[in-house]
């Protein structure tokens, strides 16, 4: 698309991460171009939840280095941070919508501190967001708990898509979701990163949202990157991880 | 950046120019203006005076066009890079459906009476059915006495119990100086020290340690159970040991229930004592009514009635607030408010239900003549 998007939005240089004295990222660098749809991909406990952690500055390295759109997020003050996150829209893994407001409210919620919007304005861009997320209208008034899973996630992804983000984070989007839906939500974020120009940025043990949506691969295992690609080019890497990986589906492939 | 979104229309060559930011980091796009009157069908929408267009701007945008009769796909479009045709092309596929669902009335005065009249009816039932259900197994522990959790009901009364009684020693034995103090005043005036004593033993191991340790243990371990238990139902943990072949009920309710029917006559009891502590040092320092002269006085006043009424009243309280603690607990619905919802309740009906039953205790010792 546009010459623009050829830059990075997010760069992660020698990235090494402690947990309780573990070391769970030892070295790990890699760069996300933007414009596309880009996967990371790993084994359970390979620290996928905690590298999203950190790049969206939840959690503090032990050393290395974190931009995001060019700007190093360990290093900026709180306002900045604040700033440059609201360019950034988060799916948590289990929506973490706010419990006690209704799925609109949950979509106000950010316009209501970071725009100048109107109230009227605010609930037609929640009406908006809604309808982006695929969610019925009569889905607005609800309260989370009276909804499904699957709905619970679109309503969460209203809700990260409030303030138009350039970069969304995705923590398993489709876990929890039946295939059908698992699709279709597959087929809502693609969409999104081709017509909005948004950035996405997904943590997924899902082998068809990564066969199907995914533009680039990044794969972590044993604290170390161990490649970034094309989804062929990742096929080539001769590691045990990833062989299993490919081969735990191998069968229903043509 | 903060440029108002602008729309303008020119009739004679049949061009409408959108111009400055139609974005959230702009002006409100909803308050832009709308599209100026004038025959605009099959026209030119010229976009090249746009800052910024994200979603919102382009749904503020459609919704005036449309607003105006304009057809946005029969418009032809200069002047738009590629992302702000897409945006618009988004918006327009998923234009919200109109009629915005009625949001609902806010019920009435005499709605909100009725409703609470039933909740509260709904919940009395319900209590009803848990003490009935907590019967039974107890009844049935009876008959099975190895089915007793003893590890669980240790670890409680470890809670309930040992851990309160520093907070209760100290509630207390203020009380007791409190109220000797302020009785010492009065009494001094009539001379009438020595029943300063009378009035403290009676007022502490009748009423007051009873009350304030119920009230206590309430607040403390009666909202520290529903807590826990609520987020044990969020996170399906109480599911978990049904799915295991366990009842819930007896693995969580009735340790909890049980080692509340002990601990709190023994609070009580420890209550007792450091009430009668504080008045002793008062009425000395206050009044010079030594320790001796305390201890023979006490041994009058406190009579074996006078201490059991106290202490018969603790395992009641103790029975409505494990029941109802652990009640709120089990119906918390699985969201994190309706647990803050339910502690809050544990605490208030705890605490009334205390002081009903307090009152019910003065009313039955009157009539007994104890």
């Amino acid at each position: 698309m546009d010459a623009g998007a050829a830059a990075p939005v997010i760069e992660v240089r020698g990235l090494v991460t402690r947990l309780g004295g573990a070391a769970i990222h030892d070295g790990v660098s890699f760069a996300v171009p933007g414009g596309k749809v880009v996967a990371l991909i790993g084994g359970s406990g390979s620290g996928k939840s905690v590298l999203l952690k950190v790049i969206i500055g939840l959690l503090r390295p032990a050393a290395g280095s974190v931009r995001l759109f060019g700007e190093e997020v360990w290093a900026l003050p709180e306002d900045d941070l604040n700033r440059l996150r609201r360019r950034v829209g988060m799916l948590f893994q289990d929506g973490a919508l706010f419990s006690s407001l209704t799925v609109a409210q949950n979509v106000m919620a950010p316009l209501e501190e970071h725009t100048r919007l109107a109230k009227p304005g605010r609930r037609e861009v929640a009406r908006l967001k809604i309808a982006l997320a695929d969610l019925p209208a009569s889905a607005a008034d609800k309260l989370p708990n009276e909804l499904s899973g699957g709905m619970r996630k679109r309503a969460a992804l209203a809700r990260a898509l409030a303030l138009d983000p350039e970069l969304l984070f995705l923590d398993e989007p489709t876990s929890g979701l039946d295939p059908i839906a698992a699709r279709a939500f597959d087929r809502l974020v693609r969409s999104l990163c081709d017509n909005l120009g948004i950035s996405v940025f997904l943590v997924t043990h899902d082998l068809d949202t990564l066969l199907g949506i995914c533009d680039e691969v990044v794969v972590l295992g044993r604290g170390k990157l161990l490649g970034q690609g094309t989804l062929a080019d990742i096929r080539r890497i001769d590691d045990p991880w990833i062989r299993d990986y490919f081969a735990a589906r191998s069968t229903l492939e043509a | 950046m903060g440029e108002t979104p602008r729309l303008t229309g020119d009739a004679a060559s049949g061009r409408l120019a959108v111009g400055g930011a139609w974005s959230l980091g702009g002006g409100d796009p909803f308050l832009a203006p709308a599209v100026p009157a004038g025959a605009w069908r099959e026209a030119v929408l010229d976009g090249s005076a746009l800052t910024a267009l994200d979603t919102s701007g382009a749904y503020a945008l459609l919704q005036r066009l449309k607003a105006a009769g304009i057809d946005p796909g029969a418009l032809r479009y200069e002047g738009f890079d590629a992302r702000q045709l897409g945006v618009l092309r988004l918006v327009a596929e998923r234009w919200p459906q109109e009629g915005a669902p009625a949001l609902r009335p806010a019920p009435g005065l005499l709605h909100r009476l009725g409703y609470g009249a039933e909740q509260t009816r709904i919940h009395l039932l319900g209590l009803l059915a848990f003490l009935g259900r907590f019967a039974v197994e107890a009844a049935r522990l009876l008959a099975h006495p190895r089915r007793f959790r003893v590890r669980e009901w240790v670890v409680q009364l470890q809670a309930v119990f040992v851990d309160a009684i520093p907070l209760v020693v100290a509630m207390v034995f203020l009380l007791g100086v409190v109220f000797a103090y302020l009785l010492g005043f009065q009494a001094r005036q009539y001379g009438a020290n020595i029943f300063v004593v009378d009035g403290v033993t009676l007022a502490v191991c009748r009423e007051l340690s009873p009350v304030i340790v119920a009230i206590l243990v309430a607040g403390r371990s009666g909202a520290a159970m529903t807590a826990q238990l609520g987020t044990m139902k969020v996170t399906e943990e109480i599911d978990a040991i049904a799915v295991q072949g366990l009842s819930p009920f007896d693995v969580l309710v009735t340790p909890r229930i049980l080692a509340l029917l002990l601990a709190l006559p023994l609070l009580v009891f420890v209550g007792d004592v450091a009430g009668l502590l504080g008045g002793m040092f008062t009425v000395r320092g206050q009044l010079d009514i030594g320790y001796t002269l305390f201890f023979d006085r006490l041994s009058s006043v406190l009579t074996t009635d006078t201490f059991l009424v106290g202490i018969v009243k603790a395992p009641v309280f103790a029975l409505f607030i494990g029941l109802i603690a652990c009640r709120m607990g089990l119906v918390v619905a699985r969201d994190a408010r309706a647990v803050g919802f339910a502690t809050t309740s544990t605490v208030v009906q705890s605490i009334v239900s205390v002081i009903l039953l307090d009152a019910l205790f003065a009313i039955l010792q009157v009539r007994l003549g104890i």
